[in-house]
């Protein structure tokens, strides 16, 4: 016999021992009762760890105080109110305490607090992550305050408080009404600017930016705003030092030329859509690869090199020329001007 | 005389046997109802418990089931031997041994986009046998140790590689950008989900052919100066896409 067939004669065997050895095993067998579900036991939370709930907690301040905290995930809403007192709100999450940093020498009040999430392990109160979770945190500051925020996974908005300064690991960041300046980067999420003043540093990874209705607090505040992946569009603008920088969106702006600003506009790939008034006046310096460049408004031009290759440039004067200067760059997108 | 005996009989017999005489016997029309019956329920019952009745009867005796049981341990230690000595053949081929085939395998870098020097190819390349017999053998499949995903390796850039092709003016971008993509390539498996993933390598995929083609037109016109502008661009900008691994990475770790 081959052993193919032998191999094929025992697994058989094998195989009918086994069906009749677990035949007669149930059928000596009493049947048994369906099992119990489960019994739904009350998981006690992790030491360090605090259960879910609503908390709120508020503290007399400083006009200008200063807020930090950090916030691992949630839906974070800051609000500016004319009272000198910080008042937070947590929704669905964790246990926290305003922790004074600073007090002012004057009036004795904490011009600078952290907000710090707490855990309850007995009956002492000890701090495990000073971060904060929850569903909806709300934050109600005075008009003077300043927000530092880190977060890991937070959609952030701020309104009529003094200054925000926000680094987001993953969310949306939104504000507007900032008097002195916004400072935001989110790692993965879009960036919205509306009615601002202050320097402003807008950076996102993966994300649109969008900014309207913004300018300078004090003389010589940069506007600067970068993207990755994504569109900005940037509009009414009064800074008179502006930077748009996108890796792969197209960037568009619309305003005013201001005498003595400096503009620049980069793309690696995509287009620049300039949307400006009849009036406007100033250098123009327009670098572009594999596209087009098209000017509406009337421009004088100084020098001109569209050589087939890589780069082609142009050189103008618009307007009466003026003493502002306009950088426009593209690696792979087309440039146009359009009168507002 | 003898009737009177008899009836002398009958007299003791009958309330002996009384009580058999009076009970209540079905008639024959009864016991055929319940006859019927019976056979009906019968031909009614599922085979599978017919089946299951017989057989559980056949082995509820102990020495049956003991007998069954030393049969299946002499049965698995059979089994085990022949896969004792079929081991050594079965274990032998670790990867699916191919036929050979006509078609040549491209070189790892071969196929590389011009500056693309962030292109990804996979760690193991499979080596095609050349010689020998066509034969069906079983794949082995198990999994390497570590994450089912397909390990990559990044290819180092092949821009400037020594000190004589790196133009003035570049040297501390190149080096920055060296010293950043050796930490961003043990990050960015971790640090980037998916959809980001994709959206940073193609990124860096359109910074890496802007420097390729901004530095061969400033080498072929190096008084170029808007070339030399992007290309300087070009590298900030990738320098500020590495970074931003690390810093989110740090961000994220100080939030822990």
């Amino acid at each position: 016999m081959l052993p193919k067939s032998k191999k094929l004669i025992a697994v058989l065997a094998i195989a009918v021992m086994t069906v009749s050895l677990a035949a007669a095993a149930f059928g000596q067998s009493q049947p048994k009762p369906a099992p119990m579900p489960p019994r739904q036991e009350r998981v006690p939370s992790p030491p360090g760890e605090e259960e879910s709930g609503d908390h709120e907690r508020a503290i007399k301040t400083d006009a200008g105080i200063n807020l930090s905290l950090c916030v691992i995930q949630g839906e974070v809403r800051v609000n500016g109110w004319t009272r000198n007192e910080v008042r937070m709100l947590v929704i669905g999450g964790s246990k926290f305490d305003f922790k004074v940093q600073q007090k002012s020498q004057r009036s004795g009040d904490p011009v600078w607090i952290m907000a710090v999430a707490q855990t309850a392990d007995g009956d002492k109160m000890r701090p495990v992550s000073d971060c904060i979770r929850g569903d909806e945190i709300e934050i109600d500051a005075p008009v003077g305050a300043t927000l530092n925020l880190k977060g890991r996974d937070a959609a952030v908005t701020a309104d009529g408080i003094r200054r925000v300064s926000i680094r987001n690991a993953g969310g949306d960041i939104s504000v507007r009404n900032i008097t002195d300046g916004v400072t935001a980067v989110t790692y993965r999420g879009d960036l919205m600017v509306e009615e601002s003043s202050g320097a402003m540093s807008l950076e996102t990874t993966t994300g649109n930016i969008v900014v309207f209705d913004a300018g300078p607090s004090e003389i010589g505040d940069i506007f600067k705003t970068k993207t990755t992946s994504g569109a900005i569009a940037v509009q009414k603008i009064g800074h008179r030092q502006i930077e748009v920088n996108s890796v792969s969106g197209t960037v568009t702006y619309s305003g005013d030329i201001l005498s003595g600003g400096s503009y620049s506009f980069w793309t690696s790939n995509g287009s620049i859509k300039l949307s400006l008034p009849a009036s406007s006046s100033g250098t123009i310096t327009a670098s572009y690869g594999y596209g087009s460049f098209n000017c509406e408004l009337p421009y004088k031009l100084a020098t001109e090199n569209i050589s087939p290759g890589p780069v082609k440039s142009i050189v103008g004067t618009l307007g009466t020329g003026g003493n502002a200067s306009l950088r426009l760059t593209t690696n792979n997108g087309s440039i146009s001007i359009k009168k507002l | 005389m003898m009737l009177s005996e008899a009836e002398d009989e009958s007299a003791v017999v009958f309330p002996a046997l009384e009580r058999e005489y009076n009970t209540l016997v079905p008639t024959q029309r009864l016991w055929n109802k319940i006859n019927d019956s019976i056979t009906e329920e019968r031909q009614s019952r599922p085979f599978w418990q017919k089946a299951w009745a017989y057989v559980s009867f056949g082995v509820m005796t102990p020495s049956l089931v003991a007998a069954a049981s030393l049969l299946i341990v002499v049965g698995i230690s059979a089994l085990m031997l022949v896969n004792r000595q079929q081991a050594p053949v079965q274990n032998a081929p670790m990867t699916a041994s191919v036929r050979p085939s006509n078609i040549t395998p491209p070189s790892p870098t071969a196929a590389l986009p011009r500056g693309s020097d962030d292109a990804i190819v996979p760690d193991q390349v499979s080596s095609v046998p050349t010689t020998g017999a066509y034969r069906v053998e079983r794949a082995d499949y198990r999994q390497t140790a570590g994450r089912g995903a397909l390990r990559t390796t990044r290819v180092d850039p092949p821009a400037p590689a020594d000190a004589s092709t790196v133009m003035p003016g570049e040297e501390s971008y190149v080096k920055t950008i060296a010293s950043l993509s050796r930490s961003v390539d043990e990050q960015k498996d971790d640090a980037l989900r998916g959809a980001e993933r994709v959206s940073f390598e193609r990124d860096m995929a359109v910074v890496n052919d802007a420097i390729t083609k901004m530095r061969a037109e400033v080498k072929k016109d190096p008084k170029n100066e808007s070339a030399k502008q992007v290309l300087y661009s070009s590298y900030q900008n990738k320098i500020d896409l590495l970074s931003s691994i690390s810093q989110k990475e740090e961000l994220v770790a100080s939030l822990k």
